[in-house]
Parts: structure tokens; C-alpha cells; sequence
């Protein structure tokens, strides 16, 4: 129990603000945030410390359940329907993420994403943080299908290859 | 362009959920072959994708929710807890070793068979009480009545033998007829009555030899007391001096259980005439 509450204090602040991100609403961010780790500690059997893969675990639990509430409201859920209930995959760390301590790879990682270009850091965020599909980016933004997949994909390969030379 | 690298390309996008349904349909069927590449490639994608979160501004929740939270994870540790106990009382005594049905079937039957043993032991010994009793009762009654038929010998012997003296005990009482002694030197002495009133209350009649010696005090012999019709006999098998010391035979009255003297005037008396060729 103490620890459940340590845990909660260390990285409610981060949850809250990815969640809060996403559906832009207080009351409702914090629903989501009390569900996610309610679900946590229920949970709490299904990880292995060793792996060190629970705050991606934690993170992609939020953000999934932060686009469900968000698609509940548009038409747009019917896309990831079967996903709702899903417990997100448990994800290992790659090498690199072990080298790097915490501080250095949030500051790293927001230096990286204000480096992308502009078109490619709002696909990206139109895809993360309100879970637009690539056509649908195509659409918001206006621009054609395969341009939109290009500043996606070639984006998210900035960014890993940036962290990967950060150590 | 390889199946894996064409796929690989697509992992990105898949990770961050912005792949269309044909092209997730595709990758999700190529994922199912279990090729070890992708699935690698994905777990990087995942963790690539899980680290935009901190791009996101962090802001804090309110107390508020950190209180609602810890009270439901709170309740639900107590629950788990009762649950848990009660699991593993239920555990322990799953785990408890089954006696099997004809362990049972035996115990019952070796408690029946000791209760009906016991209950047949205690029977049986009654039986064999209720026999030792009958026995002894029988003993002695052959005893008492060997005894009785002794003395009646005795008496009927002491009556025929010609060896026997008569003595005549006489009485002052006017509502009391005389005693008949007779005297055996070998059988004993026998008095015997008829219609002799009852002595008043527990008072019994005893029977004294009075010697010839000069200044002798009386000899106490046998008690009796008459039955209902008046009658008794009483057999002295060895009585206290021989007949030849003997001056008169006296019978009184005395308390319950007799005295060393007399304590009354002697109600029957009848002297011994005895003859030395009968001794």
C-alpha cells in the first residue's frame, strides 16, 4: 500500500498531463487518471521490475484510455473498437533507454520533438495525443496520404535515432 | 524489399495507432506468424511511442483524487486481505489428508463391535452374579437346613437314647405349663416347652446349670424364646459342665441377649437325678 502511494506520487504529474493532453478536461482527466491506476493496482501482478518496462506500460494505459473517452464522443471509435479494453502490450526497454537516466531523456526527447519540422511534429501530436489515423491526418491537415506518412514515419526515426545518440 | 523490412516500416505508425485498417490488417497477420524481427522492432516502436507522453506539459491532479484513490485501493486490500485468509483456511483444509470412505466404514464398525462387546460383557457378568448369588443362597440354605436336620437327629437321638435323663422343670406360673429336659452325657442337653407365654417385650428365657458344689455361681447357658403358639426346643450340644457336677437345671427370665448371673427369680426349675452307670 505505501509503496502503491509512493508510486502515485512519483508519476501522477506526468499521467495527469498526458491524459489531461489529451481530453482537455479536468473532471474527466481525473476519472481517467483514478481508472488507470486503479487498473495498476489491480494489476500490479503482471509486472516484472526486472524488465523495466512499467512506466511505458502506465503511459500507453493513459493514453489508450484517454483516445477511448475522446473517440466515445465522435464518430470515430468504431476504429478501435476491439483495442478499448485492451491492457496495452508490455514493451521492453530497448539498450539505450538503460544508459540514459530519467532527467536527461525527458529533456532529451522534448529537445527532439521541438526539433522536427513543423509538419512532422503535428502529425505526429494529431496521431499521439488525439488518435488520428493517417488519412484522417491527411485530411485535417490537407496535405496528401503518403506526404503525411513520410513526416510520420520519418519523425519518429529522428527521434529514436536522437536518443539513441544521445548516449 | 523483404516481407520483415516492408513490415518494419509500418511498426512505427502501428505502435502510435495511426494506421489505417487495410494496412493494420496486414501487419497484425504478419505479426501473428510470431517473426521475431518485428516483434523485437515492435517492442522498440512501443517504447518510442510511449516516451511522446513526456512532451505533454506534466500538471498535477488535485488531493482530491489522490485521497478518492487511496481510500477505493485501501477498502480493496482489506477485501483482498479477508480474501486471502479466507482462501488459505480453505487451502489448509483441502490439504488435510481425506480419510477414505472405508477407513470410516471400519472405525464404525469396531465401535459397534466394542459397544455390543461391552454391553454383552456387562450382560454376561450380571448372568454370573445372579448365578453366584443363587449358588450361595443355595449353600446356605442346604447348610441351614443340613444344620437343621442335624439337630433334629440330634434331638430325636438325645429323645431314644436310653443313656438319656429326664428332667422335669416345674413352674410356680399358673398360666405356664413345665419344661421336659432330657440329657445326654454324649449328645447334649434338650429342653423343650409347649404353651409358654411370650416374655414381655425383647426379654428372652436363658437357661442356667446350677452346680452341686457348695457356694458355685450359676452356669449361663443357651436363650430362647417361644414361638407364636408357645412352643420351643433348645438343644445344648455341649453344655457347660457334665450332668454328674450338675445339682438342678433353672430357666428365667432375662433382657435381650442374656445375662452373666440371674437377674430374676428362676421361673422353671427341675433338680438332676442323675445315676452314675448312665455317665
Amino acid at each position: 500500500m505505501r509503496a502503491f502511494e509512493q508510486l502515485y506520487d512519483r508519476h501522477c504529474r506526468l499521467v495527469y498531463g498526458l491524459v489531461f493532453r489529451i481530453v482537455q478536461q479536468a473532471g474527466t482527466a481525473e476519472e481517467i487518471v483514478q481508472d488507470v491506476f486503479l487498473q495498476l493496482w489491480r494489476n500490479a501482478s503482471q509486472f516484472d521490475a526486472s524488465r523495466g518496462a512499467f512506466l511505458p506500460w502506465l503511459l500507453t494505459l493513459a493514453r489508450n484510455r484517454a483516445l477511448d473517452n475522446l473517440r466515445l464522443k465522435s464518430e470515430r471509435q468504431r476504429r478501435r473498437e476491439d483495442q478499448t479494453e485492451e491492457l496495452p502490450g508490455i514493451c521492453a526497454a530497448p539498450e539505450f533507454e538503460k544508459q540514459l537516466d530519467e532527467k536527461r531523456r525527458v529533456s532529451r526527447i522534448r529537445e527532439l520533438m521541438t526539433s522536427l519540422q513543423p509538419q512532422q511534429k503535428r502529425a505526429i501530436e494529431l496521431a499521439y495525443f488525439e488518435g488520428l489515423s493517417h488519412v484522417e491526418i491527411a485530411n485535417t491537415l490537407k496535405e496528401p496520404l503518403g506526404t503525411v506518412k513520410s513526416w510520420i514515419r520519418n519523425g519518429l526515426l529522428r527521434l529514436r535515432e536522437g536518443l539513441q545518440a544521445t548516449t | 524489399v523483404s516481407t520483415t523490412d516492408q513490415f518494419g516500416e509500418l511498426l512505427e505508425a502501428y505502435a502510435l495507432g495511426a494506421l489505417d485498417a487495410p494496412d493494420r490488417a496486414a501487419l497484425e497477420t504478419h505479426l501473428a506468424t510470431n517473426c521475431p524481427e518485428c516483434a523485437s522492432a515492435l517492442n522498440e516502436a512501443r517504447w518510442l511511442i510511449s516516451q511522446l507522453a513526456y512532451t505533454a506539459p506534466e500538471a498535477a491532479p488535485s488531493d482530491m483524487l489522490r485521497a478518492r484513490l487511496m481510500k477505493i485501493v485501501r477498502e480493496e486490500a482489506v477485501v483482498e486481505r479477508a480474501d486471502q485468509a479466507r482462501s488459505n483456511r480453505a487451502t489448509a483444509v483441502a490439504t488435510k489428508p481425506a480419510i477414505p470412505f472405508w477407513m470410516w466404514a471400519a472405525i464404525a464398525a469396531l465401535l459397534v463391535a466394542a459397544v455390543y462387546s461391552a454391553w454383552d460383557a456387562r450382560q454376561l457378568q450380571q448372568q454370573i452374579r445372579e448365578v453366584n448369588d443363587r449358588a450361595i443362597a443355595e449353600l446356605h440354605s442346604r447348610e441351614k437346613i443340613g444344620e437343621e436336620l442335624a439337630a433334629v437327629r440330634r434331638e430325636a437321638s438325645i429323645l431314644a437314647d436310653p443313656a438319656s435323663v429326664k428332667i422335669a422343670l416345674a413352674t410356680s406360673q399358673t398360666d405356664a405349663s413345665p419344661l421336659q429336659a432330657n440329657w445326654n452325657p454324649k449328645l447334649g442337653l434338650l429342653v423343650s416347652g409347649q404353651k409358654i407365654p411370650q416374655p414381655p417385650g425383647d426379654r428372652v428365657l436363658q437357661l442356667w446349670l446350677i452346680p452341686k458344689a457348695p457356694g458355685a455361681k450359676p452356669l449361663p447357658s443357651q436363650l430362647v424364646r417361644p414361638d407364636a403358639n408357645g412352643n420351643f426346643v433348645l438343644l445344648v450340644p455341649s453344655p457347660p459342665q457334665l450332668m454328674a457336677q450338675t445339682k438342678a437345671l433353672a430357666v428365667t427370665e432375662e433382657p435381650a441377649g442374656g445375662s452373666p448371673q440371674p437377674t430374676t427369680t428362676p421361673k422353671w426349675v427341675g433338680a438332676v437325678i442323675f445315676s452314675e452307670t448312665k455317665d
